[in-house]
């Protein structure tokens, strides 16, 4: 037993790859928006058509493993499940695929997109952070340096 | 650590199970991108993608019933046909059929623009072509499709050339130019493509429509400064001039990524230039304006809000309608503002179908005069007849 046991942790992060994508349905919405323990919560929000999605899911993941205690990070793609196949080959092209993902599990965004935030009109990079004290942050677009900063 | 393991394998094995699941239930069949538009006769011609095909259906009673779906493609490809992307249909000075669509390439952001015509009202389809000359397997995306007043069929699209170019240069270079071709015989072949501006947003509709001498006008989102992604015009030209493109909305929304969200662009016969267009400076806003290239639109009024999204203007006579899915609380709502004073005042919103599924973006058409929604749901395609 206590030589299965690493070797299951080993299979861990292979499993990950395999599929760690969950679909996100607009009832799960209010289950991902619930502050967290402590810390914060950190979900970006990326397109597979969004160039500009992959350097800033790189910068949060950096900033995430900086502060593993403190930050959890859930990519979520607006993209529908249906797509799954090529979503999961890009987040593993992005090295993105250890991190919880989820992808919209409607054709249309614009319902989820809504739910997930009001004030954010699907524009993609969007970062939404949820913090134990229930404050959030939402910002738009290429995360600047000083707006990195403002994540913690 | 029995116990621990054994948490372990319960924690595994449901993610499993239901990645498996996610898989065998993975939805097959057309997606939401869809086009629609009556022909001289008053037929209303729907196009979509299923499986690999472009398909044309048609209907003599405003929708209420559809043909059997004709695959304008014979040979299976890849088709974009969600989001901002859908196949697009036009007609010819005799009711040519002409349909374009933008095909993925195999790397991400890359596609061709497509192109078949059918001369038979639909019952056969010419082998599809590419429209641009460029062969690179680099973005040629997002296209558009016109006919002008002399039957021209114009294209016009995203291409990410010049961005290529520049990045081997190591020169900055945001976002992607915006090209466009036209035919002179009718859809047979097109000129080599030339380059309507620099810089312009990579992944936002562009708006056709033509101006009451018969040239085609495009409507799009441009970037100005430092990723501030406003909305350019221009007239199209196609005598070999250069166009003149000219800035035409001043949200000055800046960012740095894809809003998804391009614009709508109706002229009237008495060269109107009804327009609306999405931005999100201080919070999500649909608004309607009518274009004064070089300055601020006219009569510029905010339509709506939070939870509205890919709004589409129609005009006839000094009657403007205006249409956009709105969110509601199962589902999605489709609405509707009417002028009839030609944009310069707007009536209260009104809802006018809903939808408990998924939508497409709802497109405006008219038939003498009255107003139609074309709008595409996961229950299938609908056409809305608005009341006068």
């Amino acid at each position: 037993m206590k030589r299965l046991l690493p070797l299951l942790f080993l299979l861990l992060p292979a499993l990950a790859c395999a599929g760690s994508l969950q679909p996100l349905a607009a009832n799960d919405v209010a289950t991902l928006l619930e502050p967290p323990a402590h810390g914060e919560r950190i979900i970006a929000l990326w397109a597979l058509d969004c160039a500009y999605c992959e350097p800033n899911l790189q910068a949060l993941a950096r900033l995430r493993d900086q502060h593993p205690d403190e930050i959890e990070l859930v990519l979520v793609t607006t993209d529908g499940i249906e797509q799954a196949a090529t979503i999961e080959a890009r987040l593993h092209g992005m090295k993105m695929d250890g991190y919880p993902n989820r992808a919209y599990a409607e054709a249309s965004p614009e319902r989820i997109n809504f739910l997930l935030d009001p004030h954010w009109g699907g524009e993609t990079p969007r970062v939404l952070v949820i913090r134990a004290d229930g404050s959030r942050l939402g910002i738009s677009g290429a995360l600047t340096p000083a707006q990195l900063e403002k994540l913690r | 650590m029995r116990h621990l393991l054994i948490t372990l394998l319960c924690l595994l094995s449901p993610s499993l199970s239901a990645h498996d699941g996610m898989h065998m239930d993975m939805p097959r069949g057309p997606e939401l991108g869809a086009s629609a538009a009556f022909d001289s006769h008053g037929r209303l011609y729907v196009v979509d993608a299923a499986d690999g095909h472009v398909r044309l259906r048609h209907s003599d009673d405003d929708g209420r019933t559809l043909s059997a779906p004709i695959e304008v493609n014979a040979v299976a490809e890849r088709i974009y046909a969600e989001g901002e992307n859908r196949p697009k249909l036009a007609f010819g000075p005799h009711d040519e059929i002409y349909v374009s669509w933008s095909q993925p390439r195999t790397a991400p952001w890359t596609g061709f623009v497509r192109f078949a015509r059918s001369t038979d009202r639909g019952e056969h389809f010419s082998e599809p072509l590419t429209v641009h000359h460029d062969r690179a397997e680099i973005t040629h995306r997002f296209d558009a499709l016109a006919v002008d007043g002399k039957g021209r069929i114009v294209i016009a699209w995203i291409d990410k050339r010049d961005l290529v170019a520049a990045d081997a240069a190591n020169k900055p270079y945001l976002g992607a130019a915006v090209y466009y071709s036209w035919s002179e015989d009718g859809g047979a072949s097109f000129v080599p493509e030339r380059k309507l501006v620099d810089q312009s947003c990579e992944c936002c509709r562009i708006a056709l429509a033509r101006t009451p001498d018969g040239h085609v006008a495009a409507f799009f989102r441009s970037i100005y400064g430092d990723n501030i992604r406003d909305h350019a015009y221009a007239v199209l030209r196609t005598d070999g001039q250069d166009s003149t493109v000219r800035r035409a909305t001043f949200s000055e929304w800046h960012i740095a990524g894809c809003p998804h969200h391009g614009p709508g662009l109706a002229i009237g016969a008495d060269g109107v230039r009804h327009a609306v267009w999405y931005e999100a400076k201080s919070a999500p806003t649909i608004h309607y304006g009518q274009l004064d290239p070089g300055h601020p639109p006219q009569h510029a009024t905010t339509i709506a809000a939070a939870g509205a999204s890919h709004a589409d203007v129609a005009v006839h006579g000094h009657t403007v309608w205006v249409v956009w899915n709105q969110v509601c609380a199962d589902g999605y709502t489709l609405m509707l503002r009417r002028s009839t004073d030609n944009g310069a005042h707007f009536d209260a919103e009104r809802a006018i179908a809903h939808s408990g599924g998924a939508v497409g973006s709802p497109q405006l058409l008219t038939k003498s005069g009255q107003a139609f929604v074309a709008w595409n749901t996961a229950q299938g395609f609908r056409l809305i007849g608005v009341a006068p």
